[in-house]
């Protein structure tokens, strides 16, 4: 799979704070990408750059192949976490207007629009000033202006912060069909959960620097603590083998006995010996949930 | 150039649509038309419900009684003093009837005072006339008891009114009249215009500024756009926004003053007498509207109106960069006056320079104030009607043009760090980091 944006070696400083130190983040063409890190990170400096919202003091980022200019903006979508539009204009009036500024032709924008607002339900709201609006209707309005003009790229700054669970499926469902059509996305969240649901890979962003990157599956793998859990007959207890394990207090609201492995003991060994042991029903094993990972290598 | 064209017609059209612009623009020409006519409406007011109130006369001398004429308001009863005796009785006696008593001393030739008693405060209008019609009357009493012949006559035909006619040159020793009250009035007015325009749609490009900032919109536009073109997009919508009031403002004032003159005209014609009650006879009117007209005719419009094009051009520029640049470094339009009250101060400063210019427009104060960029809007109008030296008319465009191109681009590179800077106080120091 070929890089759709290639972030290389970035830096950016604001007042002698270091936002971005050397930060290089790579994001396949039509891949669901996650950039995590907690408040301050440096999430949002790095999507700036990305937007051509402000340069880098060095480094370069590509996009397609060739380095990010002006041109790209009609590629680029961005929904920023603090959402904003004018209060005081038309819905209609307001989708079109960003989506030229896009550029995209008026006519253009118009048809798009329209079949956006019928998917969402708003046509009747088309002509309402967006104060008239609820906040959840404004998000929509807000999320089709983002996206209307078909961009490649589209970055999305906590997308579900402020919607309801029925409308954030429903946003769920438009950002993957919109990925199943080619769009490359890049979200940028701590909601750990919606990261394990739709992301493909990560870069997590710790005091300015890439602290992890890779495939959601991956990273998962090579942070397993060798725990498994295994499901033994009813009013068995598990018998103690230091050599092969350790057994772990229950997870709360799970029955399941949880045992770590010792270090360099294979899970084939110790399932042979339970299985001579115990009467097993069934065994998996645990792996590290991307919230433990985050808070993990966030505090570790 | 397309997205700045998208966005100055969006900041257009979002503000004409306004209700308060729709508002504003028909109710200012209504509000100056009120403003103009108090004075009028007031003294009809005053004259219309009123009763007449009587004011007896009490004359010791027994020659000026009656030289109190009636007015609309008062009627003046001469009485003689021996009929009246003591004033305040008398006053009393009349039980209300009577607003005031004015008492004639006998020895009023040489003191020439007259004293008015009432148990109310007299009135202004009344005191005046009084006064007015006794002087008169004894000052001629006066002249006739030297007993010269047609001494009257003489003083009037002695009474000299200089005119004084101000007449330029041109090169070639070809004469203009000119007239100093016009040239004065033309510079002030367009002085006051620069002043309230620049003052009034700046301070509506900062609320702008800010108000997109707090909608937290900016980032999604800068997102399409270079900073760089929401400022001017802003600046220059907003400009076109001012234009098209003026315009409106324009039309309206011209239509109301052509009906206006239409009716005063006809029944100025129509009813000479009319003028002349109001206390010049008909030929002195129309011998004074053909001078005014003469005097407006004398400036040279195309020469004023093109500078002050210019200048207004310039001026907007410079203070309108300003206040987009203050109002991005801040977070809301309450914290925006540490910013703003530098900027008004000096546009104050420089109307009270352009009102001291009048007096001596060549003057020092009048010439530097004139070449320096951020008053010359202003204090240049006034001068412009009193033919400003070549060089220092281009020293102070030049001077202006590339103040207000710099301004510009100071104010760009404060707006494009303040837009997306949140929940910080920010001062004039730190704006100096930004520039930087």
């Amino acid at each position: 799979m070929e890089n759709f944006i290639e972030v290389k070696d970035v830096v950016k400083q604001y007042d002698g704070h270091i936002a971005l130190d050397h930060v290089s983040v790579n994001v396949p063409q039509g891949c669901i990408y996650g950039l995590l890190g907690p408040n301050g990170a440096g999430k949002t400096s790095l999507i700036r750059i990305i937007n051509l919202i402000t340069k880098p003091d060095s480094g370069t980022v590509t996009i397609d192949g060739h380095p990010i200019s002006e041109d790209d903006v009609a590629n680029i979508g961005y929904l920023p976490e603090e959402r904003g539009l004018y209060k005081k204009m038309k819905v209609g009036e307001q989708i079109v207007y960003l989506a030229r500024l896009k550029g995209m032709s008026k006519n253009d924008a118009q048809r798009e629009m329209l079949q956006w607002l019928e998917r969402f339900d708003l046509v009747e709201w088309r002509d309402k000033k967006l104060e008239a609006l609820s906040k959840g209707m404004q998000q929509k309005v807000q999320f089709i202006a983002t996206v209307l003009h078909k961009p490649r790229l589209l970055i999305f700054d906590e997308p579900f912060s402020g919607f309801d669970p029925v409308n954030a499926d429903q946003l769920k469902v438009e950002i993957l069909r919109l990925n199943e059509e080619g769009s490359t996305i890049l979200f940028s969240t701590h909601n750990m959960e919606s990261v394990e649901a739709v992301c493909e890979r990560i870069s997590l962003i710790n005091h300015s620097q890439v602290v992890l990157e890779g495939r959601v599956d991956e990273i998962r793998q090579q942070h397993k603590k060798n725990i498994i859990a295994v499901d033994l007959q009813k009013d068995e207890v598990l018998q103690p083998c230091d050599e092969l394990f350790t057994q772990l207090p229950p997870a709360m609201g799970n029955k399941e006995t949880l045992i770590r492995l010792n270090s360099g003991v294979a899970i084939r060994d110790a399932i042979a010996w339970l299985n001579e042991h115990h009467r097993l029903n069934g065994f998996h094993e645990i792996l590290p949930s991307m919230h433990e990972i985050f808070i993990e290598t966030v505090k570790g | 150039m397309e997205k700045l064209k998208l966005i100055i017609a969006r900041e257009y059209m979002s503000m004409i649509g306004r209700k308060s612009f729709i508002v504003m623009t028909i109710l200012m020409p209504v509000l100056m038309i009120l403003i103009i006519s108090i004075p009028f409406l007031v003294g009809y007011l005053n004259d219309a419900g009123s009763d007449v109130e009587k004011v007896a006369v009490i004359d010791e001398t027994g020659r000026y009684g009656s030289a109190i004429s009636n007015t609309d308001l008062f009627e003046f009863i001469p009485m003689r003093a021996d009929s009246v005796g003591n004033p305040h009785e008398f006053y009393q006696k009349s039980g209300g009837d009577l607003a005031a008593v004015v008492v004639i001393p006998r020895d009023v030739d040489s003191t020439a005072q007259v004293t008015i008693y009432s148990e109310n405060t007299i009135n202004v209008v009344m005191k005046s006339h009084i006064n007015n019609a006794l002087s008169d009357t004894i000052t001629r009493a006066k002249l006739a008891s030297y007993g010269v012949p047609r001494l009257q006559q003489m003083i009037q035909e002695s009474t000299v009114q200089v005119d004084v006619k101000s007449v330029k040159w041109d090169e070639a020793g070809g004469e203009t009249e000119t007239s100093t009250e016009t040239a004065m009035v033309v510079g002030l007015v367009l002085a006051l215009l620069t002043y309230m325009f620049v003052l009034m749609y700046g301070a509506m490009i900062m609320n702008g500024v800010i108000e997109e900032k707090t909608n937290r919109i900016v980032e999604v536009i800068v997102s399409s756009c270079k900073p760089f073109q929401l400022m001017m997009g802003k600046i220059i919508g907003v400009a076109l926004v001012g234009l098209t009031q003026l315009a409106i403002w324009a039309i309206i004032m011209g239509g109301i003053s052509m009906i206006a003159g239409t009716v005063l005209g006809v029944s100025a014609l129509s009813d000479p007498t009319a003028v002349s009650t109001a206390g010049m006879p008909a030929e002195a009117v129309n011998m004074d509207m053909a001078e005014m007209w003469k005097a407006l005719m004398s400036v040279n419009y195309g020469y004023i109106l093109s500078c002050f094009v210019l200048y207004f051009i310039g001026g907007y520029l410079l203070y309108a960069a300003l206040f987009a640049g203050f109002g991005s470094a801040v977070d809301q339009a309450s914290d925006a006056s540490q910013f703003t009250t530098p900027i008004i101060l000096i546009m104050v400063v420089a109307l009270y320079a352009g009102m001291a210019c009048i007096e001596n427009p060549n003057g020092p104060m009048a010439v530097w104030c004139s070449i320096i960029p951020f008053t010359s809007p202003i204090v240049m109008m006034i001068r412009l009607p009193y033919d400003v030296p070549f060089w220092q008319l281009s020293l102070s465009i030049v001077l202006l043009f590339s103040t207000a191109a710099g301004m510009v681009w100071i104010a760009a590179r404060i707006y494009r760090t303040g837009i997306l800077l949140y929940g910080k106080k920010t001062n004039f120091k730190e704006i100096m980091r930004w520039i930087k």
